[in-house]
Parts: C-alpha cells; sequence; structure tokens
C-alpha cells in the first residue's frame, strides 16, 4: 500500500461509479428505444486513452488563465454499437444485452461503493480517535 | 447523480411510451367490431409513433454521455382496407348485404400488446436497478 495515497484511491473509485453510472444511462436510453422504429444501439466508450495519448494536442490552447480549456476532457462518451443484427424496422436494441449491461454496471458501482464507503470509515474511526 | 436522474428520465419516458401503446391496442380490440364513429365510418385501428428525444441534462449540453428517452409523436390512424362481411341483417349494412368492419386484426394487436408489456417490464427493472445506485450512492454518507 506504501506508495498509493488515500486520495488516489478514492479519485478511482469515483472514476469507477462514474463510468457505472454513464454506462446505466447509456442502457437505459437503450431500453427505452427498444420499440423506436430505425433506433441504433448506443454503448459506452471511453476517450481518456484518447486524450492521454493526444496529450496537450488534443486540447484548445489556453494563453490566459480565464481560458476554458476547451472541450471538458469527460471520462465517457457514447458511440454507436456495432455488430449487432438489426430487426426489420432498423432498431438493433437487444432486450437481454442491454439488461446484463446495466446489472453489470450496478455491480460495478456497488463494488466501488462498498470499498469506498470502507474508507470512509475508516477516516471517520480516525477522526473520532478509535471510538 | 445527473447522470442517473437522466436515466431515470428516459426510462419513465419510455414507461408512458409503452403504457400508451398498450392502451391503443386496447382500444383497438375493444372496438374490433365498431361499424360506427365520431365520422360516421367503421373504427380504423391506431397505431403509436415512437421517436427518440433527448433528455436535456448536463452532461448532455457538455457532449458527455447521456441518456436517449422515447417520445409519443402521435397516433395515427391505419388507413388499409375495412374488412368487409356478409352479414344483410346488420343495420350498417350496404344494398348487398356487405358490413365493413374496422380493420382491427386480434392476434396483432395481441402482439402488440405482449411487445409492449414486455418493453414495459424491462424498463421497470431499469427503474429498479437505477434506484439501487441512487440508494447505494446516498449511502455513502451514512
Amino acid at each position: 500500500m506504501g506508495d498509493v495515497s488515500d486520495a488516489a484511491i478514492v479519485a478511482a473509485l469515483r472514476r469507477q461509479m462514474t463510468i457505472a453510472t454513464a454506462k446505466q444511462a447509456i442502457a437505459a436510453g437503450n431500453l427505452a428505444n427498444v420499440n423506436t422504429p430505425g433506433y441504433r444501439a448506443r454503448e459506452a466508450t471511453f476517450t481518456d486513452a484518447l486524450d492521454r495519448e493526444l496529450g496537450p494536442a488534443g486540447r484548445l490552447s489556453t494563453s490566459n488563465p480565464n481560458h476554458l480549456a476547451g472541450a471538458v476532457p469527460s471520462p465517457v462518451d457514447s458511440a454507436e454499437a456495432n455488430g449487432l443484427p438489426s430487426r426489420r424496422d432498423g432498431n438493433n436494441v437487444q432486450l437481454d444485452r442491454e439488461l446484463l449491461s446495466m446489472v453489470e454496471a450496478a455491480a460495478d458501482f456497488s463494488a466501488a461503493q462498498t470499498v469506498l464507503a470502507g474508507k470512509f470509515r475508516l477516516i471517520r474511526y480516525a477522526i473520532n480517535e478509535g471510538r | 447523480m445527473s447522470t442517473l436522474n437522466a436515466a431515470m428520465e428516459a426510462s419513465a419516458s419510455a414507461l408512458s411510451a409503452e403504457r400508451l401503446r398498450i392502451e391503443v391496442a386496447v382500444s383497438n380490440l375493444a372496438n374490433a367490431e365498431s361499424t360506427r364513429s365520431e365520422n360516421g365510418q367503421p373504427y380504423r385501428r391506431r397505431d403509436v409513433v415512437l421517436s427518440t428525444e433527448s433528455v436535456n441534462s448536463f452532461d448532455s449540453a457538455l457532449g458527455r454521455a447521456s441518456a436517449t428517452g422515447v417520445e409519443v409523436v402521435g397516433v395515427l390512424e391505419d388507413q388499409s382496407p375495412f374488412q368487409v362481411r356478409f352479414e344483410p341483417s346488420h343495420p350498417d349494412a350496404d344494398e348487398n348485404g356487405y358490413v365493413a368492419l374496422p380493420n382491427v386484426d386480434a392476434a396483432e394487436e395481441m402482439v402488440d400488446m405482449l411487445g409492449a408489456a414486455r418493453a414495459y417490464q424491462a424498463n421497470l427493472t431499469a427503474i429498479g436497478l437505477i434506484r439501487d445506485l441512487m440508494q447505494r450512492a446516498l449511502d455513502l454518507g451514512r
């Protein structure tokens, strides 16, 4: 554990919860449109790897501290899922796939939440001097 | 939390859309033999037209992943021809004894209704899962 700070662990858990939430929202959107003709299922994509790869070249330059950094680097984005068979009405949402992805995201979220709650409990324990 | 709210909103929009589909299928079935409607013609079966609707949220404004809801664009009348049945004793029979009956096919309505009911169920499950996530997030404060 030595060199991993609490803040880094909390930040990582937070990111996991954000990603799980976004996945949940995308799957909910797909489920909502299970009967919309022509709707194409979307899936979460992770842009931070690309952002890291591109580095400063992928962002707007800021010459003044008041400038916004252009596009806010967002951890999760969504794109059309490909390789899914579509129905006759052009819709390619699969009920089981979306429900599975929701359950998966919920499990991810719960796992992160459990660890985070444990982390907070330790901090509270320290604050209360072990009482 | 805003993303979870958007997800909840998307699922809720689907619940009302699917409920409307069931309502329309039920009225189609109920009126399968109605030879007179407001315009004097036999009843025409109705169809619900759905379309995607973006849920306005902070995340969608920032271009981040957000949920997509569904909205009912309209309820349209099916313009396919009426069914005709030979029934000279019917008060609405024409001079040849044929009655024009609504273009409702019971099997089609049942399939529609089943599909809508299953989609409703799926979205209800989704809402349950989203609610669990929200509850878990709130539990962090305990």
